[in-house]
């Protein structure tokens, strides 16, 4: 509990310092970090959910407000993403996280660190689960595990429509 | 006192890859990689530059995450996350695949020779620390599997003496285990961190343990032996182990390594925040509650997360490091006292 | 929660965090469908599935339930498969059988048989610094006094699992030169090495496993099938209960080979261990001293209060020993009184060899404990191996140290106790399985003559390969 709380401070001193430069109206700086979350949106928005033939948009499973950008240097900037997965089991909830992390690695154009995790109360064993989409030996592990590979790799394509 | 971490070389080490680890060999003139393009690799300095010596591939199906040099130099143990264990003989100038250990059931996350040179220990993600024997005829037999873990192992080490072995896992636990009768017995559990505990490192003495975690704290822990004049409960003959320092609110992400050197007692960290931190241990403070002062950070270490930190053995400040950006750097911790 | 299934199961459970039975469910994948969508799938706020139809329709969408055998064809987590087990297979489930005997009328009532174990008897026997007889006596009475018809000793079907076993064997050994995978033959009565083989090495290692059923399973037969004709009535009226030293027992229990679709039963209804039953005795606010002795159970009438037996050659059944008597007497007509066990790398892996003029004739040995168990594996894949009969077993020590005994208590070591109760298991009177009139009468009336294709149904099971998981929707990782 202590890593989330740790991170809620850390995310709090960013929105501070955000809100310093806005009073500063260094209003452009803020517009970026905007243009940087439709960005990281318009990557996520069309993964396909595993279970289903639907996007994780259509199935709500992420929204424009689920997202949060910080800037960590001039040009490095931290990704949090809260997601809601559509059905309370873990397997899918992970598989969801994976997909996320796969196609956001593969397609960002700039220089991220990233951080997901399920929004609040969507899921019984919450806690074992951020840690272990967070864990990144684990997803890398994961990633070559060839069903794991194909079946993340059939969600993240592009839909050709 | 002044302290600085000088840039002496960076190469390309895994290209278009993750580096996982880099291990020096015991005389300190090797130095051996391995990463997700599931290949180990042996490097040398030669004049200004470090040339790759040796390619081991053709070991491996998966990324090789860790790998250990035996005592003597000539074997290398490399593990992967294909579940297996590879034994490496040198020969020369070239490495012969010697062996191939199965028995984890998925990825091996770590492998760690004993001072004998007799024993070979691997954790995984089953859960399970093995010790494996080794004999005259370079057969490889199973002689404990330890399921003290609830989670992931992540990372096992020998004391400098070879009496017990040291694991740290996902459960957010480091477990003790020394042998008995004729098994391996878990014998204390650290408890304190409050994530994954990534990598943990005994002190030249052995009486030190340091530990890094998720949870972007360094803790210290001192053994104490029965009768101590602290008051600090042992069980039996057993040494009990006691957090004495935490370092936090100097790691913004989480910390994958650390390495002690015995050569300096200075302390390195690879962290997920791309930078490379060195600790030293404030002198004349309390054995009993030591304090360490942050002595050296260079903050763009590498352009994405550092992943190992490795001292050389015998080159007193020589740091080798390795990141998720595929490159080796090799730094040199000066003293300007 | 701490997993009470054998090491060697634990290894193959990869899973973190499920509480099965209510987060397990089985994911579904659906294929995408050109055209049109079926519809969307919301949760209600108490957990229910809806299905919003396109044409605005709503459905309740049922949840799939996870059964016992859902667990153990699922090469993922044991640790769901434990908590399935819990609830189908416990202490409790006894007590509700006896209740529901209690207020149903006589046609509806089960017929209840409890067969203990010599290891469960000989842990209980310590607990309670009773002898083994008066324990096996005590244990009847106590059973009785609950409601349990019938109580027996699973010592008697390890009789048939000791012939059977030696037939085997000899038969394995003439057929080596035909068959590569005849010998090494590797012992069948451990679960738990069972189900990790089958898990985890497959079609690789089944054919070294010897097709002879456990005394568990061989007391299931004898019950469902002999027992069930002698009473008069149909296998499923029967409730057979067995009490064992380890969790990996329900676990074989529940197999399907020992279910049979025709009489919609188990062989073994329920599987409780010694602490269970421990457990049970305390529930009750009894003591084993306490309760007063009764004559013993048999399973032929014509026998009178037995005394307890046993069976030489340790705590996990003897079967090196006796296979090893029988074949060096039937391949080499050695007679063998005496068997020495050389000790190799550790006290759990042991040797022992019958030489002629120099040369080895038979070399067998015991492997306990997953270390042991993993270097025989190994040796084996490599062509290493050289042995021609190993008696495995998963847990350290063999069966008298199952997960399933009772714990150490207070000041006493657990190596203590595991001595104690060594010294009980092998305090009773030795007869060879050969010896016992009452198995012969069985191989002749019940089994139409050894070899017989009755006798193949009744005391030989099979082995299944785990397929290792196909859909990434679960696979754990």
């Amino acid at each position: 509990m202590e890593i989330v709380s740790g991170l809620v401070s850390y995310a709090l001193a960013k929105f501070l310092f955000l809100s310093r430069l806005s009073n500063k109206e260094d209003a452009g700086k803020i517009k970026k970090m905007e243009e940087k979350v439709l960005e990281v949106y318009d990557i996520i928005r069309t993964i396909r959910d595993p279970e289903k033939p639907n996007s994780l948009e259509e199935l709500e499973v992420v929204a424009e407000e689920c997202i949060e950008v910080k800037s960590l240097d001039d040009d490095e900037y931290l990704i949090i993403i809260h997601f809601k997965p559509t059905v309370p089991h873990c397997s899918l909830a992970t598989l969801i996280g994976l997909c996320l992390r796969v196609k956001l690695q593969r397609c960002l154009p700039f220089k991220h660190k990233l951080e997901i995790y399920i929004s609040q109360g969507s899921h019984s064993t919450e806690e074992d689960i951020n840690k272990q989409i967070n864990d990144k030996e684990r997803v890398a592990a994961a990633m070559e595990n060839p069903n794991l590979r194909e079946i993340v790799e059939q969600c993240v394509i592009e839909p050709d429509d | 006192m002044k302290r600085r971490l000088a840039l002496e070389a960076r190469f390309s080490a895994h290209p278009d890859s993750r580096a996982w680890y880099v291990a020096w060999s015991p005389s300190g003139t090797l130095l051996a990689s391995c990463g997700g393009d599931r290949a180990v690799r042996i490097w040398a300095r030669e004049g200004s530059s470090w040339l790759c010596k040796c390619l081991l591939e053709d070991g491996h199906q998966r990324t090789v995450r860790k790998v250990s040099w035996s005592p003597c130099g000539t074997y290398l143990a490399s593990v992967s996350f294909d579940a297996t264990t590879c034994i490496w003989r040198k020969k020369e100038a070239v490495f012969e695949l010697l062996t191939t250990l199965e028995g984890h059931e998925n990825e091996v996350k770590s492998v760690a020779w004993a001072p004998s040179g007799s024993l070979l220990a691997t954790c995984s993600r089953d859960k399970s620390v093995w010790v494996w024997e080794v004999d005259e005829d370079d057969d490889y037999e199973c002689v404990s599997v330890l399921n003290a873990h609830t989670q992931d192992v992540k990372h096992v080490i020998w004391h400098p003496n070879g009496e017990f072995l040291a694991s740290g896992s996902y459960d957010n636990s480091i477990k003790l285990y020394k042998e008995e009768d004729d098994d391996w017995v878990c014998v204390d559990t650290l408890e304190g961190h409050e994530s994954t505990v990534w990598s943990i490192a005994f002190d030249k003495t052995g009486e030190h343990l340091v530990s890094c975690s998720d949870d972007k704290t360094v803790k210290i822990w001192k053994a104490y032996r029965p009768g101590n004049e602290q008051g600090v409960i042992c069980s039996g003959s057993d040494l009990s182990w006691k957090c004495v320092c935490t370092l936090s609110g100097f790691h913004s992400r989480p910390i994958y390594d650390i390495s002690w050197c015995h050569m300096t007692d200075a302390i390195a960290t690879a962290c997920g925040d791309d930078a490379i931190r060195i600790f030293e241990k404030d002198p004349g403070s309390d054995p009993h509650q030591p304090t360490f002062s942050l002595m050296a950070h260079i903050a763009k270490a590498h352009t994405q997360d550092v992943n190992c930190v490795a001292w050389n053995p015998k080159q007193a400040g020589l740091l080798a490091s390795c990141s998720d950006d595929g490159d080796i750097a090799i730094w040199m911790y000066e003293f300007e006292d | 929660m701490v997993s009470q299934f054998s090491g060697v199961l634990q290894l193959t459970d990869l899973d973190d965090f499920i509480t099965p039975s209510q987060e397990c469910v089985k994911p579904v994948k659906v294929e995408k469908k050109p055209g049109k969508t079926s519809g969307i799938i919301r949760i209600e706020d108490d957990g229910s599935y809806i299905q919003l139809n396109q044409d605005g329709g709503i459905k309740k969408l049922e949840k799939a339930k996870i059964t016992l055998n859902d667990c153990l064809a699922c090469s993922g987590c044991i640790t769901s498969a434990e908590s399935v087990l819990i609830t189908q297979q416990s202490h409790e489930e006894l007590y509700k059988v006896l209740n529901q005997n209690k207020v149903s009328g006589s046609e509806h009532q089960k017929l209840v048989v409890v067969s203990v174990c010599p290891q469960s008897r000989a842990s209980l026997a310590a607990k309670y610094k009773l002898q083994v007889t008066d324990t096996a006596r005590r244990l009847t009475a106590f059973f009785k006094n609950l409601g349990v018809h019938y109580v027996f000793d699973t010592t008697f079907s390890r009789n048939f699992s000791l012939l059977e076993s030696q037939c085997e064997f000899v038969q394995r050994f003439q057929r080596q030169k035909e068959d590569s995978k005849a010998l090494p033959m590797l012992a069948s009565a451990c679960p738990g090495w069972i189900c990790y083989a089958e898990k985890t090495h497959g079609s690789y290692i089944i054919p070294y496993i010897s097709t002879t059923k456990s005394p568990q399973q061989v007391m299931g037969s004898l019950i469902k099938d002999y027992f069930a004709k002698q009473q008069n009535v149909m296998p499923d009226q029967i409730y057979h209960v067995t009490v064992m030293p380890c969790y990996d027992k329900k676990l074989e229990a529940s197999r399907e080979d020992f279910f049979s679709e025709d009489n919609h039963t188990r062989d073994v209804d329920c599987v409780i261990t010694s602490g269970e039953v421990l457990k049970m005795l305390e529930q009750e606010g009894l003591s084993l001293t306490n309760v007063d002795p009764v004559p013993l159970d048999t399973l032929l009438s014509s026998e009178a209060d037995a005394e307890v037996t046993g069976h030489s050659g340790g705590g996990s059944g003897g079967y090196l020993e006796h296979v090893f008597k029988h074949a060096a007497k039937e391949l080499f007509g050695i007679d063998v009184h005496e068997i020495t066990y050389k000790t190799l790398r550790n006290k759990d892996f042991q040797e022992v060899t019958l030489e002629r003029d120099g040369s080895v004739l038979l070399r067998f040995a015991l492997a306990y404990g997953f270390r042991n168990i993993q270097n025989l594996v190994q040796k084996l894949k490599r062509k290493k191996l050289t042995y021609h009969y190993v008696e495995v077993m998963a847990c350290p020590s063999g069966c008298l140290n199952g997960g399933g005994q009772i714990r150490a208590e207070g000041p006493e070591s657990s190596k203590d106790l595991l001595q104690q109760v060594e010294e009980l298991y092998t305090s009773v009177k030795v007869q060879a399985p050969e010896a016992n009139e009452s198995v012969k009468k069985l191989y002749e009336q019940w089994l139409e003559g050894a070899d017989s294709s009755k006798s193949l149904k009744m005391l030989h099971t099979q082995y299944h390969a785990v397929e290792k998981l196909n859909s990434a929707l679960n696979i754990k990782w």
